[in-house]
Parts: C-alpha cells; sequence; structure tokens
C-alpha cells in the first residue's frame, strides 16, 4: 500500500470520527436545549399572578424602543419565549392539528368552508377525524386556510407552517407568519380586541395582528394589496404605532396577563347560538349551569406548560397525557362532589342509561322539539367579527341537537351539518375537487340559480346540477358528482341527472356538544319516562332537518332515531310500550298486594297453631 | 358472578333430579322404548284438563298452565340473554319478558290464593318437628303418627317459596319503576330481581318434577 493511500485512509476515518463527534455535540446540545426549563415554565408555588412588566421584541429578536424607526410590531414568540418555552407550548390542543404525532381524540367542531356561488359547505380538519376533508383535498394551502380561518384560531399550528403552495410562499414574506397569540386567552385587558385580531387577518397581517389586538398598539394598512416584493424593514405602508405611554423609561412594557384565561377570552371562538329560539338576544337565553354556578372555563378545561388542555369527554384519558384528563369529565366532579358538585341520585332512572347515554344526553344543549333548532357558532359564522352575517339563514347550517350514537355507542347530542361540495367518483370514491377548479367550472352554471336571502343557499334545480356537471366532466378525469343533502347526483351514460344515490362521502358529519349545560331540575327524564319514551318523543323521532340547496330537498327530514343505530321499529315498539306501564304497575302492586295478604293470612294460622301446641305444652 | 353462579345452580339442580329419578324411579318406569314413549304420551296427557274436575278445578290448573308457560317464556327471556351471550336483557327480549310478567304475576297470585289451602303445612308433615317442640316444651305425646302419610311435603315447601320469592322478585323491579331509588338502590334492586328469578326458576323447576312425579306415581 503507498503512502497517498495510508494517508487518504487515516484522512477519511479521522473525517468520519470528527463528523460522528459533532453531530453527538449537536444532538446532546438539541436534547439539552429542549429538557431546559425557563423562568415561567415551572411555577414555585404562589397563586399570586406574576406582573408581565417586560420589553418587546419584534420578530427578529432584537428590543423595540420608542421612537426608533422603523415601529415594527412585536412579536409573541421573542417577547414571550425569554421565560416560556414557545416550542412546548406550542404542541398544545389549540396548536396542533397539523402534527401529525398529536392524538385527535373524540370528533370535534370542524372549520367549515362555505361558498354559496359554488353551493359548498365542506367540514375541513387538518385531525384525522373520520367524516372531515383534509385542506390540501381541496387546494387549500396552509396560508389560504390561515387567511380564510385564522380569523378564529389563537395563532400557531397551520399559522405558522411554510405554505406548501409555492406561490403564497412569496405572500407569505409579506404577510409574516400568524405567530401563537398568547393574549387571545390570556390577556385581562378590556382593550384586548379579538375582532380587531380577526380583521387583521383578513388582511393578511399575519406579522401584525397580535399588535393590533393588543390595548396599546394600533396597525394601519393591509398586507393582502401589498406588491409580493414590499419589504415591512423598508416600506411602513403597513405601520404600527404603539400608543402614548405605553413604554416606561425602562423601555419596558405592562401587559396585563392572568393565568387562568377569562371566560370572555374563550368565548370569542366558542360562542354558540340557537337560531329561532333566542336569536341573538343574548339576555333572554339562560347560561351554563356551571357558569351560573360560579365556575369558569378553564376550572375544567385545565392545562400546564405544555397546553395541552383537558377537553372534558370520558375516555379522553386514553388519548391524552394531560393526568387530569379522567377526572375532568362530568363524572370525575359529580361523583366525587369536587367544586361543590352535587352527588346526582337519578331516582327511577334504570341503570342501563348510563351504559347507553352520556350525561349530556340528558343534560346539555337545549331541551330537544320536533324538529331540530339551526344554530352559530363563532368559528362557523364569524361571530364576533366586524363583517358577521346576522342573518338567521347564512351559511353553514348547523343543525342540532341531534341525538347520536357516537363511536363509543353511547347516544349523545351533536351538532350536525350536511357537507356539499363538487367531486370526482373513482371506483366508489369520492374526492372534492380544488375549489377554484370548480369555481371557474360550476360558478357560471349556478349564478343563475334563483337566490333566497344573503348568504343563504341559491335555490337549485336538478337542470343547474345537471348543466354543471356537464361542464365538470369536460375539466376532470373521473365522474363528476356533485353531493347535498345527503345524497350523491351524478350524470348517466346519456349526459342526463340520475337518480339521487346514498354514499358514505355524503353523510352528514356530526360532531357532540357538552354545553349548555342543563341542571338536574331541567335533564330529560325529570318529568316522566314520556320525555323520551314517546311515539312522538324527539328524542328518537325528532326530525332533524335535511339541509340542501336542492330545491326538492328542502323540506326533507330524517327521523332521529337513524342515528342512533336502533331499528326504528324497535324505538316505536319500546315507546309504545309505555302506554302500558302504568297498568304494569297496577297489575303487578295487585298481584303482590294479593301474595301478601295470603303470606299475612297463612303466617297468622301457622302462628296461631305454634300458640296452640305452645298452649297445649302447659 | 351470577352468570357463573345461575350455570352451576341449573347443572345442579338437573343433576339432582336426574338423580332422584334413577335413585327412586316411578312406578312403572323403565328404560324399554315402549316404556318411554309410555311415559312420554303420560307427560303429555297431564297438560289436558279432566272431565272430573270442578269449575274452581279447571279454572286452577289453567292459570297453572298458563303461569307455567309465562315462566318458561320469562325464563328463556330474561336467562337467556345473560347465560347464552352474556349480555344484559335488552331490546325485544326485554318487550317480550315486561309482556309476560304481568300475566305471571297475575298467575301467581290467583294460583297463592287458590293452592294455599291445599299447601298447608300439617301435623302429619313435621311429626319429627312436632315431637321435638313436645319434648321441649314437655308435653305429652298424643296421637301417635309416626311415619309421614304422603303429604307431599316437598311440593308444600317449594310452593310457599315459590310465593315468599315471587313476591320478592314482583316487588324489586315495580320498586325500581317509581322514583324512590337511586342509581346505587336501584342496582341493588336489579341484583334482587336477578337472584330472586334464579331461586324462583329454581323452585318452580323442583315443584314441577315434584308434582309430576306425584301424578305418575297416582
Amino acid at each position: 500500500m503507498s503512502v497517498k493511500k495510508r494517508i487518504d485512509r487515516t484522512l477519511r476515518k479521522g473525517l468520519i470520527i470528527t463528523g460522528v463527534f459533532c453531530w453527538l455535540v449537536l444532538a446532546l446540545s438539541a436534547v439539552a436545549g429542549t429538557d431546559q426549563k425557563k423562568i415561567g415554565d415551572v411555577s414555585d408555588g404562589s397563586l399570586a399572578v406574576p406582573v408581565h412588566l417586560i420589553g418587546l421584541l419584534d420578530g427578529e429578536g432584537d428590543k423595540i424602543s420608542p421612537g426608533v424607526e422603523p415601529v415594527l410590531p412585536f412579536s409573541m414568540r421573542q417577547t414571550c419565549s425569554d421565560c416560556h418555552s414557545y416550542e412546548i407550548i406550542s404542541r398544545g390542543w389549540h396548536f396542533n392539528a397539523v402534527d401529525v404525532n398529536a392524538v385527535p381524540g373524540r370528533k370535534g367542531q370542524p372549520w367549515i368552508f362555505v361558498d354559496s356561488g359554488t353551493c359548498t359547505q365542506i367540514p375541513l380538519s387538518y385531525r384525522p377525524w373520520p367524516g372531515v376533508f383534509h385542506p390540501a383535498k381541496l387546494g387549500i394551502s396552509s396560508f389560504k386556510f390561515t387567511h380564510l380561518f385564522g380569523r378564529h384560531m389563537p395563532g400557531g399550528g397551520v399559522g405558522e407552517l411554510d405554505s406548501d403552495d409555492p406561490d403564497d410562499l412569496v405572500r407569505q414574506d409579506v404577510s409574516g407568519k400568524l405567530e401563537i397569540n398568547c393574549m387571545s386567552c390570556h390577556s385581562a385587558a378590556p382593550g384586548q380586541d379579538q375582532a380587531e385580531y380577526a380583521g387583521q387577518v383578513a388582511r393578511q397581517n399575519f406579522r401584525w395582528a397580535a399588535a393590533a389586538a393588543c390595548e396599546f398598539a394600533s396597525v394601519k394598512g393591509a398586507a393582502v394589496t401589498q406588491p409580493d416584493t414590499y419589504d415591512p424593514l423598508m416600506d411602513d405602508a403597513i405601520a404600527t404605532t404603539y400608543r402614548e405611554n405605553t413604554f416606561d423609561h425602562e423601555k419596558k412594557v405592562l401587559f396585563d396577563i392572568v393565568r387562568k384565561a377569562p371566560n370572555e377570552r374563550c368565548y370569542f371562538c366558542h360562542s354558540n347560538l340557537d337560531v329561532g329560539k333566542s336569536g341573538s338576544e343574548k339576555w333572554t337565553a339562560d347560561e351554563d349551569v356551571h357558569l351560573a354556578a360560579g365556575l369558569t372555563c378553564v376550572d375544567c378545561h385545565r392545562n400546564g406548560l405544555d397546553h395541552n388542555i383537558t377537553r372534558g369527554y370520558e375516555g379522553e384519558d386514553l388519548a391524552s397525557k394531560n393526568p387530569l384528563a379522567a377526572s375532568a369529565t362530568c363524572e370525575g366532579c359529580h361523583t366525587e362532589g369536587r367544586l361543590g358538585a352535587p352527588v346526582p341520585q337519578h331516582p327511577g332512572i334504570p341503570p342501563v342509561h348510563f351504559e347507553k347515554l352520556t350525561c349530556t344526553a340528558c343534560h346539555s344543549g337545549p331541551w330537544p322539539e320536533q324538529m331540530t333548532y339551526r344554530g352559530k357558532t363563532s368559528r362557523a359564522h364569524a361571530l364576533g367579527t366586524h363583517n358577521s352575517n346576522e342573518s338567521a339563514d347564512a351559511l353553514p347550517h348547523i343543525m342540532y341537537p341531534v341525538f347520536a350514537q357516537q363511536a363509543d355507542d353511547r347516544i349523545a347530542p351533536h351538532k350536525l351539518i350536511w357537507p356539499a361540495f363538487w367531486a370526482t367518483l373513482k371506483e366508489q370514491k369520492v374526492t372534492p375537487i380544488d375549489l377554484n377548479l370548480a369555481k371557474r367550472a360550476v360558478g357560471r352554471n349556478l349564478a343563475r340559480a334563483k337566490p333566497r336571502s344573503f348568504g343563504d343557499w341559491p335555490t337549485l334545480t336538478e337542470e343547474h346540477i345537471t348543466k354543471a356537471l356537464q361542464s365538470l366532466k369536460k375539466t376532470v378525469e373521473g365522474e363528476p358528482v356533485y353531493i347535498c343533502g345527503g345524497k350523491l347526483y351524478g350524470l348517466d351514460e346519456s349526459g342526463q341527472l340520475r337518480g339521487p344515490q346514498e354514499h358514505p362521502a355524503a353523510q352528514p358529519y356530526l360532531w357532540p356538544i357538552a354545553h349548555n349545560v342543563r341542571p338536574a331540575a331541567q335533564s330529560l327524564g325529570v318529568r316522566r319516562c314520556e320525555d323520551c319514551h314517546s311515539t312522538d318523543g324527539p328524542f328518537f323521532f325528532g326530525e332533524v332537518e335535511i339541509d340542501s340547496p336542492l330545491a326538492a330537498e328542502q323540506v326533507a327530514a330524517k327521523k332521529m332515531v337513524e342515528f342512533q343505530g336502533i331499528a326504528p321499529f324497535y324505538a316505536w315498539a319500546f315507546a309504545f310500550s309505555f302506554v302500558f306501564r302504568p297498568w304494569l304497575k297496577v297489575v303487578a302492586l295487585g298481584s303482590c298486594g294479593l301474595i301478601g295478604v295470603v303470606l299475612l293470612l297463612y303466617g297468622l294460622k301457622a302462628l296461631a297453631c305454634v300458640v296452640k301446641t305452645l298452649v297445649e305444652g302447659d | 358472578m351470577f352468570r357463573t353462579l345461575s350455570i352451576i345452580a341449573f347443572l345442579v339442580c338437573f343433576a339432582g333430579i336426574a338423580a332422584c329419578c334413577i335413585a327412586s324411579p316411578c312406578k312403572g318406569c323403565g328404560w324399554r322404548p315402549g316404556q318411554i314413549l309410555r311415559r312420554l304420551i303420560h307427560l303429555f296427557t297431564m297438560l289436558f284438563v279432566e272431565q272430573r274436575l270442578s269449575l274452581v278445578g279447571v279454572l286452577r290448573k289453567l292459570v297453572y298452565l298458563l303461569a307455567l308457560l309465562c315462566f318458561v317464556v320469562l325464563a328463556v327471556t330474561g336467562f337467556g340473554p345473560r347465560l347464552c351471550l352474556n349480555e344484559t336483557i335488552s331490546g325485544y327480549w326485554l318487550m317480550l319478558h315486561a309482556t309476560f310478567a304481568p300475566i305471571f304475576a297475575i298467575c301467581l297470585a290467583v294460583l297463592a290464593v287458590m293452592w294455599a289451602s291445599h299447601c298447608r303445612f300439617t301435623g302429619s308433615d313435621w311429626p319429627w318437628l312436632q315431637r321435638l317442640i313436645r319434648r321441649v316444651i314437655g308435653a305429652k305425646t298424643v296421637g301417635e303418627k309416626t311415619a309421614c302419610e304422603n303429604s307431599g311435603l316437598g311440593q308444600k315447601i317449594t310452593f310457599w317459596l315459590i310465593v315468599v320469592i315471587a313476591l320478592l322478585l314482583i316487588l324489586s323491579i315495580i320498586s325500581s319503576m317509581f322514583p324512590f331509588f337511586g342509581t346505587h338502590w336501584q342496582e341493588l334492586l336489579l341484583d334482587t330481581h336477578r337472584y330472586s328469578a334464579l331461586f324462583l326458576a329454581l323452585a318452580v323447576i323442583v315443584h314441577t318434577y315434584l308434582i309430576i312425579r306425584a301424578q305418575m306415581n297416582k
């Protein structure tokens, strides 16, 4: 072996060893970095809230000083992560939908994309819940998703992803990323304005949204109107202004922060409205019994530093690492009397009810009536924002309460939407069509449909659907279909609309509800068994409105029992048997009385016999 | 627990009856095909209402047969799902059970009224007990009856057992239908219903066996 080769080999070995050593050092430092606790990560035990008088840092981590140009918005990531582990917090429930490793848990409320122009209403989520669609399947990039729904997000998650659409990456440089806005939940300042935050998101001012929403800053301008070359460091078209006296002499700012998020912060994203029952008149509706009793949302929905908040459903402990997941449920408090929770007696309720029903079935949501109500939610209807449509008919149309069987086979009250979208059908598999493509192909055909009210479906006819499908056939691969009202519509070989078909993709999406909780005195079954077990009781035989833009389907409904995994005849027969329940009681008690009399009579005779024998002995 | 206990109890009961049949066969019992056929026909004829019976006797027999039919339906619907499928009674089983239950209750009450007199314990049922009591209290023994005069003691005991357990059985389920008892008590009442049903079933089986045996020995 030549000397040169030996030198080469020695050098190569040296390089490999050095490489491995460097990798080890880096890996160890990374591990040490993630384990490192910051001052705000661990409580010292004091129940007092620390005063947050801190310096503001911009997106680059530079301190913001009053009067120094350019005036930039503060970055929550930079400002808060001095004391709190942002990376750990960002894996919490409110931010981890895009994390493929996050356990999705029980089905929850999806984001609902609505476009009345294409008659589309479709549930979306990054969580793999059955029945929802991944936004990418409809051509919605993470950037567009943030633009659409970031208004009711506390930032982080999808808002911090690099967009999967190259065109959006340029726009993302302009708008910045939607970092976690800690103040969305933890601000106690009356000036914290989430409606302004939503407005900023609508203008694609992601970088500025948190600052604009807080009480001491304001933002002018819109990223959405800026060119791709816009640089916030060079151009003040989007200008941040900090109010006078915001900074103290050390250039610090006072954040009014609380550890326990106030209810009003939760309400911005988690409000519900009974359309048609109480309308938007809040004063006519009763609030949740827990809140009326003085509890707050976070008394039950708790989390630690990891922000892995308890959702509060039974069985959550199987999916969640939160140590309180097992006990932060209805049963968790009400069997032990925690926080003063009354321990229920349930007199006269057969225990089988607790196997077949969730607690919420009898205690949550509005009292059911013959037809489901329509409801609105903050996230679906942009409630609380400056441009929300207050019409009762505004899309999406959410029906509730629907008493349906959930994954654990128990019946629980749900909210429901009927998906409506354009798709292709290949080997019985339905794939939604890219929204832009659908808009181009069917928009013109549907524009002729007669509008109903503002924000509602236009009235579609079968002719509209036929023409739209014929247009789509020219542009998409596979068989174009339209799904609405629980049915699938397609064209036959002659190009005419064939009869509607059942398809799993056309099934409604349901998610369980837990609030508002009614007290025991207003729970189902409190009056008598016939609250539910009657042949026209809404629990089994109430009607669930089928929502569809198709004119012919607008008065259709399904019986509640069809969602419960119970044969309708059985449910009816069982309910009918309750007509005879009083007779059964009378007959049984009468028989008992007669048997009792016989036993008493012959018992006394036996006693007399014994006494006689004893007397004979004397 | 209940399922295991029930299976054991039924096995022991049927084994006991089989042992009794083998150890002390009825008159004319044998294992030749002709004898087996004759015995089956005899058993079947027991279901018929005899012409010599009075109106009350006919009524009593009809009620007894109806009660037996209800018992079979209730036992199948009540124990069937639990013993065969290890499930609690529900669905159509429950509806059938609840339909036959009140008829069974009425039949039991009527039978209690009609048969109680026949099933009264007499001195001849307990000669040894009488002797014991007299010995304890020091009384003179009168009317020396030493042997049981075919009093049907087993039938009487099982009859009164059936009556007492039936009362418990009916009360336990009916009281759970009123809003008096909370979940804990409801579960207790259901357990009471289950176990009293088991004891009642055993008592009915033994009682029926003793009646058939007595009839065949006639």
